[in-house]
C-alpha cells in the first residue's frame, strides 16, 4: 500500500475538541554547575486532542515527557512552542491571573497518594481545600459538596471518612481522596498522572473504574498518563504512545495494541509481563534500550530511515484515526 | 532428594501493643527443591510477604510475639543455630536478599564500588585488591560497566541502582536470593531488563530465588512455582502454569481476574471487600468475608489441602467430601478452560 508523502495533521477533530495541543514543545533550561547551563527538550512538536467526555491515554517509558504534556495541557506549565486550546480559547500564554476559570474547569490527580496529601488534615478538610481557596464561604455548602465528592469516588458512607486522617487509610482509599479533591470543583477535564502506579495491583481496577464512572456519568474528559499499557486498553478510548518527547503512534486500543506499527510501540508491548503461561520465560526486547538517565534511545527504522531525518505523521490506510510517526513518508504496511 | 531450602510451619507474629497480635507469617510451609528454581510470592499489600523474607534472613523487628518453625538449608536445620553462627555462616553467604525499596536505600555518600564491597569485607578471603576485582566482576555480571564502581548512587537511574542492589546480594555467591519487589518502582522497559538479568542468574550459576511481588503477571514471567499469600497464610501453592490457568483458591481466581489483560477486551474485575486486619482476623477461613463461594464449612479454618501437583490450596472447596457438588462447579479444570 502506497501513501502520498504528505504530513497529515488531525485538524478537523482538533477544532471540535475540549483540549487541543498543536505542535507543542517544552525546552527546559538546566543549571549543570556554576557557569554551565544546558537545555533539555522534554517535549518536541506534540499535537493531540481530547473531546468532551473522552479519555486519551498517554503511555511511554519514564522520561518520555508524559507529565510535561499533562502539565502543559492545563497550563501548570507554559509551553516554549506551539499552541494549547481549551474549549476554543488559546491558553498557551494566558497570564496566570486570567486563568481562574481554567482552574475550576480542569484539575489534576497526582501519582503518589502518600506524599500528595497533608497528613495533618482530615479527609474533609483536604477535599474542601480547593473550595476554600476559591472563596466558597458557606460551611454547609462545602460539607454538602465534600459529601457528594466522597460518594462519587465510592468512599461511603461519607460520614465515616470525613473525619478520618489519610494516614489511617489504605493506598487505594488515599488515592480516591486525591480524586475526590480533584472533583470538588466539578471539572470537565482531569489529568490523571499515573493515578494507580503506587497502588497495589489488585486495588488498581477499583480506582480506574471510579474514573471510568465519572467519564460516563458526568461526561468528564481525561488525560490518563501511565506506563501500564494494558490498563490503557481498558480505561481509555484512544491511546497515544510517547517516546523521547514525541508521539510516535496513536489510535484505538485495537489499532495500537493489537496492530502496532511503530517499532517503539512494538517493543513496549513486547515488554509487558502477562500472567499467561504462553508468555513465560521469554527474553524481552528491552536489552536494546539503554537505561542511562537521559540517554537518547534510537530504534532502528524498519524502512531504513535515518534517526535524524524529519519525521512525518502518517495515517494508516483504511484505519481512521490510526496515526504513526515515520522517518520515511512511504509504505506503511500492516 | 533433600530440597535446597525447606520451610515448615514458619510463624512470625508481631506485638502491635494493646494486646493486639499481628500474624504476619502464619504457619507457612514450602520448599525450593533445586538449584535455579524460583518461587514467586504474590499477594496484596500487608499480606506478610516482606515479613516472610525477614524471617528467612533472621532479621525480625524488635516487637516479635512469636517466631518459630523449621528452616532447613540442604538438610541443615538453621533455626537451632546461634545468632552468631547464622551471621557468620548463613546470612549473605548462603541466603542473600535485595530489600524492598533498596533502590532508594543506597547510602548516598558511598560510591557504588564501596557499597558492593561491604559484604565482601566480612569475608577474610578478600583483601582490598581482591575485593576490587570482585566488585568489577559483579558489576559486569549485572550488566553494568566496571567503571560504575566510582559513581555515586544519584548518578544512576532507578534500574541501574536496582542492579547495584542485586550485585551486592550476589557478592558472596549465595545459593538462595530473596528479592522483595525488585521492580515495582520501575517502568516496564527497565522492569524487563531486570527480569532478563534474573533469568540469566537462574540459568547460570543456578541461583534459586524467592521473588516477592504484588503483581502476579511479573511473577509468572520468572517463576517456576507461585505461592499466593493472603492475611499471613499461603492460600495456594503450585506450578506457575497451573496456578495461572486453573487457580484452586477463590482469592487466586479473583486476583487474576483483577488484572487488566493486554490482548483481551474482557474487563478486569475489582477485588470485592476490604483487606483484612491482621490483628483481628475473621473466624474460620480468613478469606470468608470477601469470598463469593463461602458456605457452611468455611466457619472452620481450612487446612492446606494437598493437590496432585505437590502444591496445596487452603480452601474447603478442594476437599470433595466437605464441598460436595461445589467441588465440581467452583474449581476450574484444564478442560473447561479451553
Ligand atoms: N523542570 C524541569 N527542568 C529540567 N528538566 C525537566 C524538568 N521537568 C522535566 N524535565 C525532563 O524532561 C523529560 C521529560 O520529563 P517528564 O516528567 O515529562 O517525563 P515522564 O514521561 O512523565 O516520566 P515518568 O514516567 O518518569 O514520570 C525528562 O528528561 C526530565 O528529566
Ligand atoms: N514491626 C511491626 N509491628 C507490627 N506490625 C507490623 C510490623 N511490621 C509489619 N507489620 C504488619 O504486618 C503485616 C504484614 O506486613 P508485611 O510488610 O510483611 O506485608 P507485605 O505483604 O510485604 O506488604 P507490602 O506489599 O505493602 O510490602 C502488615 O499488616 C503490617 O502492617
Ligand atoms: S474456604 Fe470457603 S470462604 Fe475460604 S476461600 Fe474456600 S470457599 Fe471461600
Ligand atoms: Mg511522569
Ligand atoms: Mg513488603
Amino acid at each position: 500500500m502506497a501513501l502520498p508523502s504528505a504530513t497529515l495533521a488531525p485538524d478537523a477533530a482538533a477544532t471540535a475538541a475540549l483540549v487541543a495541543l498543536d505542535d507543542v514543545s517544552m525546552v527546559f533550561r538546566t543549571n549543570k554547575g556554576l557557569f554551565r547551563s544546558g537545555q533539555v527538550t522534554a517535549v518536541g512538536d506534540v499535537s493531540l486532542h481530547i473531546a468532551r467526555g473522552e479519555t486519551l491515554a498517554l503511555v511511554g517509558e519514564s522520561g518520555s515527557g508524559k507529565t510535561t504534556v499533562g502539565r502543559i495541557s492545563i497550563r501548570l506549565l507554559e509551553p516554549t512552542g506551539g499552541r494549547v486550546w481549551f474549549d476554543g480559547q488559546d491558553i498557551s500564554h494566558m497570564p496566570e491571573e486570567r486563568l481562574g476559570w481554567l482552574r475550576k474547569r480542569a484539575a489534576i490527580v497526582f501519582q503518589d497518594p502518600f506524599s500528595s496529601l497533608n497528613p495533618y488534615m482530615t479527609v474533609s478538610e483536604l477535599i474542601a481545600e480547593p473550595l476554600v481557596i476559591a472563596g466558597v464561604r458557606r460551611r454547609a455548602e462545602r460539607e454538602e459538596r465534600v459529601r457528594a465528592a466522597l460518594t462519587a469516588v465510592d468512599l461511603t458512607p461519607a460520614a465515616r471518612f470525613m473525619h478520618a486522617y489519610p494516614t489511617a487509610m489504605s493506598g487505594g482509599q488515599r488515592q480516591r481522596v486525591g480524586i475526590a479533591r480533584a472533583l470538588i470543583r466539578e471539572p470537565e477535564f482531569i489529568v490523571a498522572d499515573e493515578p494507580v502506579s503506587m497502588v497495589d495491583a489488585s486495588s488498581r481496577v477499583e480506582i480506574l473504574n471510579v474514573l471510568r464512572g465519572l467519564q460516563r456519568e458526568r461526561g468528564v474528559a481525561f488525560l490518563y498518563i501511565t506506563h501500564d499499557i494494558a490498563s490503557a486498553r481498558h480505561f481509555a478510548d484512544r491511546i497515544a504512545v510517547m517516546h523521547l518527547g514525541a508521539i510516535v503512534e496513536s489510535g484505538t486500543a485495537r489499532q495500537v495494541i493489537d496492530h502496532p506499527i511503530h517499532p517503539y510501540t512494538r517493543a513496549l508491548i513486547a515488554a509487558v509481563p502477562e500472567p499467561d503461561p504462553a508468555n513465560r520465560f521469554r527474553r524481552r526486547a528491552a536489552e536494546r534500550w539503554q537505561d542511562e538517565p537521559g540517554a537518547a534511545i534510537h530504534l532502528e527504522c524498519p524502512h531504513g530511515g535515518s534517526p535524524t531525518a524529519e519525521t512525518f505523521l502518517l495515517q494508516v490506510p483504511g484505519e481512521a484515526g490510526h496515526l504513526v510517526a515515520c522517518h520515511v513518508a512511504a509504505p506503511l504496511a500492516r | 532428594m533433600t530440597p535446597l531450602l525447606a520451610v515448615d510451619n514458619l510463624h512470625l507474629w508481631y506485638d502491635a501493643g494493646g494486646g493486639r497480635v499481628v500474624r504476619a507469617v502464619d504457619n507457612v510451609s514450602f520448599a525450593l527443591e533445586k538449584k535455579g528454581e524460583a518461587i514467586g510470592i504474590v499477594g496484596e499489600s500487608g499480606s506478610g510477604k516482606s515479613s516472610l523474607a525477614l524471617a528467612l534472613m533472621r532479621m525480625p523487628p524488635k516487637n516479635v510475639a512469636r517466631f518459630d518453625g523449621s528452616v532447613r538449608l540442604a538438610g541443615q536445620e538453621l533455626t537451632t543455630l546461634s545468632d552468631d553462627q547464622f551471621r557468620r555462616e548463613i546470612r549473605w553467604r548462603r541466603i542473600a536478599m535485595v530489600f524492598q525499596g533498596a533502590m532508594s536505600a543506597l547510602n548516598p555518600v558511598l560510591r557504588v564500588g564501596e557499597q558492593i564491597a561491604e559484604p565482601l569485607l566480612l569475608d577474610h578471603r578478600y583483601d582490598k585488591p581482591a575485593a576490587g576485582a570482585r566488585v568489577r566482576d559483579l558489576l559486569e555480571r549485572v550488566g553494568l560497566p566496571a567503571d560504575f564502581a566510582s559513581r555515586y548512587p544519584h548518578e544512576l537511574s532507578g534500574g541501574q541502582r536496582q542492579r547495584v542492589g542485586i550485585a551486592t546480594a550476589l557478592a558472596l555467591d549465595p545459593d538462595v536470593l530473596i528479592l522483595d519487589e525488585p521492580t515495582s518502582a520501575l517502568d516496564v522497559s527497565v522492569q524487563a531488563q531486570i527480569l532478563n538479568l534474573l533469568k540469566d542468574l537462574k540459568d547460570a550459576p543456578g541461583i534459586s530465588m524467592l521473588f516477592i511481588t504484588h503483581d502476579i503477571g511479573l511473577a509468572s514471567d520468572l517463576c517456576d512455582r507461585i505461592a499466593v499469600a493472603y492475611a499471613g497464610e499461603h492460600m495456594e501453592l503450585g506450578p506457575a502454569e497451573r496456578v495461572l490457568v486453573t487457580p484452586h483458591h477463590p482469592y487466586s481466581q479473583l486476583l487474576l481476574a483483577s488484572l487488566p489483560r493486554l490482548h483481551s477486551d474482557v474487563p478486569p474485575r475489582p477485588m470485592p471487600g476490604d483487606p483484612p486486619d491482621l490483628s483481628a482476623l475473621p473466624k474460620g477461613c480468613r478469606f470468608r468475608p470477601r469470598c463469593p463461594y463461602a458456605f457452611d464449612a468455611c466457619r472452620e479454618h481450612p487446612p492446606a489441602i494437598p493437590l496432585p501437583d505437590a502444591g496445596h490450596a487452603r480452601c474447603w472447596l478442594n476437599d470433595r467430601n466437605v464441598a460436595g457438588a461445589r467441588f465440581e462447579t467452583h474449581l476450574p479444570t484444564e478442560a473447561r478452560l479451553d
